[in-house]
């Protein structure tokens, strides 16, 4: 069956590269370091994607074959070049869940793992590519003792790990069952003999010292718990048996993948017990644990985490804005944001299971006595508004829709005193369209007009800015979209008047006129590169790095598989874990 | 039969050979020779190298000619006898400890020369920072090299508990743009390291973690990181050379806490847990007291020889920290790139160097020998712009500061370096605290040159 793409297809590609690619744009330097400019990457992963030069009706032929079958994946496309993998540390967030998950809530309380790094916008980046310091190594330290101390008060926790009741403090084999049960746990795989004997030399030294057989078992948690076997996810693969030119993630890796990917936090003895059987060993019995994983309440809060990062919702918790123009502005209204835009999300993905691209344009939200008032929205049932949130209908006048015309967003994407119709259009290039912009260079004159008779309005002080062609090449392809959103301020409340003068908000992205937020959301969800980018940002997070050229094409195809499964979210999710460019890795190098 | 002699690096040596002596500290007057400038026995008095950060660079003189690039920092006149400028009128009682350089030029340099990215790595490391900018993602990048505190660090750091601390005060830090803009210290390009915004957590830090000697945890802990090293080196075996590079990382920093697991404790008063914690209050930002207790602690630390570098973020490379103290409500970053408020640039850059010259305050106010800390102290104060509304990583501000063992020029001078490279200064500060430094910096940025005109 052959698909057309016309209905979506990407000019807004085109457009942006033909822009960003202009006389005066200062992207066409080549790094030393041989990492090209910007406008080769979205030329280069969609033209990939679309089987070379043939256009789009290219890319239905090369995708149709596996698209829409529930067990493609076995085979890698012959386009397929996995990335070879890193060492990933764990997030600050897993690190604390699998504590939780291993010793229970106490332990869980006591431990402070270091701020994660974002690199490319992605924690999980950052991970996978930065080395530990002394002050990492330390902090490790003093978390694991604190929680092994912690964990010495649920003795139940601990007669169940240990299995055996000691005859002593020199009681070597009964720490050697604590060791294999608790290490398999902990370091997600079952121990090697060599492994067992190494720790348990730990336990008994610290047994006989003190004379206490709970003391070693204290001391022997604390060690296993700074194994980098337990820091880091391990993703070394196996070569495949029947092509030793490729390699899996061996079920344990992916259990492991999987479990912190899905769930933020270590896998379960039940998953571990499904990877030693050899179930995640192929495409369909990796499906069927991540259904399974996706029906726990665990992977709700992990797409929160996901969704607070990628939409950079967590920026509310320490955002300044400036009283003199936001009297309003608290710490209270910027987490009522937060949880506005998160139950919408919310609402699509678990609620209906619907076509996840409404999240860009949904005629309603979720307000509460901190967002309702502020949009001027009144309560669907009559009444006072209160702390809870309610499904509310958006009046179209608002010309409000999805999370763009939210506060959250509007607020984070601002600078702390007005708005920023250039940090806007980035966002939008970067995070939902996955598209790179440049770094402003340095040695240019960054002077914006100031607003004035001239000038009344934001954007046309930036226009103004514009007919500097060595800003304009890069700032044309962010600061448009930003203008079509000026009716929302810094902090998300509608205006139509600025200085005085009426804000004219009818502008354009990749070709298409638009005007406010349900409008650009409505745009840009038609466009093929914002549900690939869906994709390529929950890869990035799930598999530590930014996808290469040789894997952009795999993603690029499953987007066929998402629109055939109504863009379900949750169905991706599992289409996405159970696809040879998550589960295979290249050679370590 | 041998003597006995003071040394603070007794502390260390004796831990090492098992015979646990704490000695007092701060030195004994007996400890000095006759004239104060060394200990007893001929060792030089501890040098220290501290690295100081503000953001967004400083305002200029008249934002709207745009033919007019020069700075209100900068001094009148030249040499010693120079003028404050009023930016710099804070520094008035230590004025003679600080030689001001204007004209450096940033060789370290990438072919795309990046805003705040250039003029951080380059200024900081003398390496250009690396892109980090894969198809279709968020641009990125870190540092080319390790920071100027590491390189010293690496020469001096195992003579003290803590190889260094790196210390941060204004929490509006930008994150999404990489290591480079979050972190001012890099051990090496894939090695930053996170600085310590809690006063609480730095005075944990310094003077918490000592272990008594005869605590019986004391061969447990090492005994368990023992047994991590084991499984970190069999890991190796199986990863490639990048994960191997980051595990050779790991199991320095493991044998770095086992050193500090083993240190006894020096018989230096430690100072009360300070109260401040940098939370903020109203959603503002205690950086008056914040800076000020942290360069409290940084001076005990110094004087009780617990480390001899360090790394002070003010405020952050693109950092949007407001100065509410100076009744302004918009973000630094903001005001850097509005013309229209350049004053209020100004103020903030005031207020920063008011902060700089706390610290130097504070070093100069601490007797060691027959002189003070900050006569065997080297401060390099650095921005990552020259000014916000011009992007330029040319004459960026710089001050080398403290008198730097007797091996920076005193009094201090003002310095026209007529474009030369900024890592002249680089390699200029790290021979304070290693003479034999022969070369700092990389690629277009190395320096084999040390600024002789701040040099004594």
């Amino acid at each position: 069956m052959l698909r057309m793409f016309f209905s979506r297809p990407l000019p807004g590609v085109a457009v942006a590269l033909a822009m960003l690619a202009g006389p005066g744009c200062y992207v066409g330097v080549d790094g030393d370091d041989g990492s090209s400019s910007i406008s080769a990457g979205p030329t280069a992963g969609l033209t990939q994607g679309d089987s070379g030069s043939s256009g789009s009706a290219g890319s239905d032929s090369a995708g149709s074959d596996s698209a829409g079958s529930d067990t493609a994946g076995d085979d890698p496309p012959p386009a397929l070049e996995p990335a070879a993998a890193s060492l990933r540390l764990l997030l600050h967030r897993h690190y604390r869940n699998a504590i939780r998950d291993l010793l229970g809530d106490g332990p869980a309380a006591v431990v402070a793992p270091p701020k994660d790094t974002p690199i490319n916008g992605f924690d999980a980046v950052g991970s996978a590519q930065l080395a530990l310091s002394d002050a990492s190594v330390e902090i490790y330290e003093t978390s694991a003792r604190a929680a092994a101390a912690a964990a010495m008060g649920d003795m139940a926790r601990i007669e169940a790990y240990l299995g055996c009741a000691p005859t002593g403090p020199d009681d070597a084999a009964c720490h050697g069952k604590l060791v294999a049960t608790f290490g398999r746990l902990a370091w997600r795989r079952p121990l090697t003999d060599a492994e067992v004997a190494r720790y348990v030399a730990v336990a008994q030294q610290a047994a006989l010292d003190s004379g206490d057989f709970f003391t070693g078992v204290e001391n022997v948690i604390a060690a296993l718990l700074q194994s980098p076997y337990f820091l880091y996810m391990v993703e070394v693969g196996a070569a495949d048996p029947e092509d030793s030119s490729r390699r899996y993630l061996t079920g344990h890796e992916m259990a492991t993948r999987l479990a912190f990917f899905l769930t933020d936090s270590t896998p379960a003895p039940w998953l571990l017990d499904a990877a030693d059987d050899g179930l995640l060993d192929d495409a369909d019995g990796i499906r069927e644990v991540a259904t399974l994983l996706l029906e726990e309440p665990a992977a709700k809060d992990a797409l929160d985490n996901y969704f607070s990062e990628v939409l950079r919702l967590r920026e509310l918790d320490t955002l300044a804005k400036d009283p003199a123009v936001w009297p309003q502005w608290s710490p209270g209204l910027a987490q009522a944001m937060r949880t506005e835009t998160l139950l919408l999300l919310q609402d699509i993905i678990w609620q209906r299971d619907g076509d996840f691209r409404d999240y860009l344009d949904a005629p309603y939200t979720f307000a509460n006595n901190q967002v309702g008032p502020l949009y001027g929205l009144t309560p669907p049932g009559g009444g006072e508004w209160g702390d809870g949130f309610l499904k509310t209908p958006l009046p179209e006048a608002s010309k409000r829709g999805g999370i763009l015309g939210q506060g959250a967003l509007m607020s984070v994407l601002a600078h702390i005193s007005s708005t920023s119709p250039t940090l806007r259009g980035k966002f939008i290039r970067e995070a939902l369209l996955c598209e790179s912009i440049p770094a402003p260079p340095g040695n240019v004159s960054t002077v914006i007009p100031p607003a004035g008779e001239a000038a009344p309005t934001m954007r046309e002080r930036l226009e103004q800015h514009l007919t500097d062609p060595g800003c304009a090449a890069c700032h044309m392809a962010m600061d448009p979209i930003g203008f079509g959103l000026e009716n929302y301020d810094g902090i998300g409340i509608f205006r139509t008047m600025e200085n005085g003068a009426v804000i004219d908000t009818v502008s354009e992205v990749n070709g298409a006129t638009f005007d406010g937020a349900r409008e650009l959301g409505g745009v840009l969800k038609q466009q093929r590169a914002v549900s690939v980018c869906v994709i390529r940002n929950l890869f990035r997070h799930g598999a530590g790095h930014i996808e290469t050229s040789g894997e952009l094409p795999t993603l690029i195809d499953l987007e066929e598989t998402f629109e055939a499964r109504g863009f379900s979210l949750k169905a991706l999710l599992v289409d996405l874990v159970a696809n040879p460019a998550f589960r295979m890795v290249g050679t370590p190098e | 039969m041998k003597r006995f002699t003071l040394n603070r690096r007794t502390m260390l040596r004796g831990m090492l050979g098992g015979a646990a002596v704490a000695l007092a500290l701060p030195p004994l007057e007996a400890m000095f020779n006759s004239n104060g400038t060394a200990y007893a026995n001929g060792d030089e008095l501890p040098r220290r190298l501290v690295t100081w950060f503000f953001g967004n660079g400083v305002a200029l003189e008249n934002p709207f000619d745009p033919n007019n690039n020069n700075l209100l920092w900068t001094p009148q006149g030249q040499g010693e006898g120079y003028t404050l400028s009023p930016q710099l009128a804070p520094l008035a009682n230590v004025k003679e400890y600080c030689s001001i350089v204007s004209n450096l030029a940033i060789l370290a340099k990438h072919p795309e020369v990046r805003g705040h990215h250039t003029g951080v790595s380059g200024f900081f490391s003398g390496f250009p920072y690396i892109k980090l900018d894969p198809m279709g993602a968020n641009y990125s990048s870190k540092f080319g090299g390790p920071s100027i505190d590491q390189v010293a660090a690496g020469y001096i750091g195992d003579q003290t508990y803590l190889p260094s601390v790196q210390i941060r005060v204004s929490k509006r830090i930008v994150a999404s743009e990489g290591p480079t803009l979050n972190y001012l210290s890099h051990k090496g390009p894939d090695q930053p390291l996170q600085p310590l915004h809690n006063p609480q957590d730095l005075f944990a830090k310094l003077f918490g973690g000592f272990v008594p000697q005869d605590d019986p945890t004391k061969p447990l802990r090492l005994n368990a990181l023992d047994a991590v090293s084991e499984d970190v080196k069999r890991l190796q075996m199986r990863v490639g050379t990048n994960d191997r590079q980051r595990l050779d990382a790991h199991l320095a920093s493991i044998a770095q806490i086992q050193k500090q697991i083993e240190a006894i404790a020096p018989e230096c008063v430690p100072p009360a847990m300070p109260g401040e914690t940098n939370a903020d209050q109203d959603g503002k930002e205690p950086l008056d007291s914040v800076n000020k207790v942290m360069a409290d602690l940084l001076v005990l630390a110094f004087h009780c020889d617990i480390t001899r570098v360090a790394s002070f973020q003010y405020t952050g490379s693109v950092g949007y920290t407001v100065f509410h103290m100076l009744g302004q409500s918009q973000g630094h970053h903001d005001i850097s790139h509005d013309a229209n408020a350049n004053d209020l640039h100004d103020a903030a850059t005031v207020k920063t160097v008011e902060a700089f010259a706390y610290l130097l305050e504070q070093l100069k106010a601490s007797p060691e020998g027959d002189g003070n800390l900050l006569d065997n102290s080297c401060l390099l104060l650095g921005s990552d712009t020259a000014s916000g509304l011009r992007h330029s990583d040319y004459n960026q501000p710089c001050i080398v500061a403290g008198g730097g063992g007797g091996a920076l020029r005193h009094p201090g001078i003002h310095h026209d370096a007529g474009g030369a490279n900024s890592s002249d200064v680089l390699l200029a500060c790290l021979k304070t605290v290693a003479p034999d430094a022969a070369t700092v910096g990389g690629g277009p940025g190395e320096s084999t040159t040390p600024l002789g005109a701040i040099m004594a």
